[in-house]
């Protein structure tokens, strides 16, 4: 007798539950999301006005004016004063940071490492500067044009405090070289 | 225990196990509550619209959504205007412009017309609500196809720039 009592007591009544869960499902999987999306802040150079979050440039210090330059051939960083050269010998001419593979077919072939490095130099040069500004050729592709926003916003290699050490985080996208 | 017996021989199906169903319900429930997003902005990723990845951790905010795939743009979900396909002379892969016929200029008209209207009903509704936080700032959510050449690209974002649209947001998924 006494055994059957304690079965009765384990014996739930899981219907009300199971109807509520049922009811739960159908609406989590139309709020859930698979996947998480983040956003990259840019201006237009000439009609945006500048966020609030952009510092202003000392006075007595002519400003960087960094510029990157992406063509089919790879990235040429330049700033106000002169276009950083290849310090490679016999690429006279070339881009700065030359395309792994020539013509750079895929977004890979871009060397981020690379630009990341010389970015790391004039970071520590200009520790002010934040801004940078793309300028993209008529047929490079969105994808490499936002992975190169990456390049120059941090560096994950180079950590300061645990963080990945910010490069320019201001992006703006200029008209570019048709 | 006989009286029992015969009972549940008449009903056989009276009794359902449900505990293992609810072992799964439950799981499911959790992986669900996981992934519950309160965010603004959703994509509707498709074979003509992927969006690269990128490392930023910026979450998105609502702003008008303007979304340029490997077929049309679209303003806000509406569609705007059909892009051309054609084989790039250089590689020989498809890619696309804004039809020359739509073009004034850099300025592709039906987009300014339909940005133009959104500027306009936000600058109202900023006025009328008095709080800044409605007021129109001219950001704009930019989702991008990732094979988009910049041609195309400048030529919207200096469109929506012509609209009074100045902060670009583009929308990118989170990387690890």
């Amino acid at each position: 007798m006494a055994s059957k009592k304690g079965e009765d007591a384990e014996d739930l009544n899981l219907v009300p539950i199971m109807n509520l869960v049922t009811i739960l499902i159908p609406f989590l999987l139309m709020a859930a999301e698979f996947v998480s999306l983040s956003v990259i802040d840019s201006t237009l150079p000439a009609i945006g006005a500048p966020t609030d979050a952009t510092p202003q440039d000392e006075p007595d210090k002519p400003p960087l004016n960094l510029s990157v330059i992406i063509t089919n051939a790879g990235y040429t960083i330049a700033g106000s004063a002169a276009v950083l050269k290849n310090r490679n010998e016999g690429s006279e001419g070339g881009p700065t940071v030359p395309c792994k593979e020539a013509g750079c077919p895929s977004v890979e072939s871009y060397n981020i490492k690379e630009l990341r490095a010389l970015l790391n130099q004039i970071k520590d040069e200009y520790p002010e500067e934040e801004n940078v500004i793309l300028v993209p050729e008529s047929s490079v592709k969105y994808s490499v044009i936002v992975q190169t926003m990456d390049g120059t916003r941090d560096d994950p290699d180079n950590k300061e405090d645990g963080k990945a050490r910010l490069l320019f985080p201001y992006v703006v996208i200029a008209g570019g070289a048709s | 225990m006989g009286m029992k017996k015969k009972s549940r021989r008449t009903e056989p199906s009276g009794e359902l196990n449900i505990t293992s169903m609810m072992d799964m319900m439950t799981i499911i429930l959790v992986f669900l509550l996981k992934s519950y997003s309160t965010s603004d902005v959703s994509v509707a990723p498709s074979e003509d619209l992927v969006i690269p990845v990128s490392s930023s951790q910026k979450p998105p905010k609502l702003a008008v959504n303007l979304v340029v795939s490997r077929k049309e743009i679209l303003v806000d979900g509406k569609s705007v205007l059909r892009l051309t396909t054609y084989a790039d002379p250089d590689t020989g892969e498809p890619t696309v412009a804004v039809p020359t016929d739509e073009k004034r200029g850099q300025l592709i008209k039906k987009l300014y017309d339909h940005l133009l209207e959104k500027a306009e009903t936000a600058k109202d509704l900023g006025a009328r609500s008095g709080s800044s936080e409605l007021d129109f700032k001219g950001q704009i959510l930019l989702q991008c196809d990732k094979r988009l050449p910049f041609g195309v690209l400048r030529e919207v974002m200096y469109t929506a720039g012509q609209a009074q649209f100045g902060e670009f947001r583009f929308v990118v998924i989170k990387g690890t």
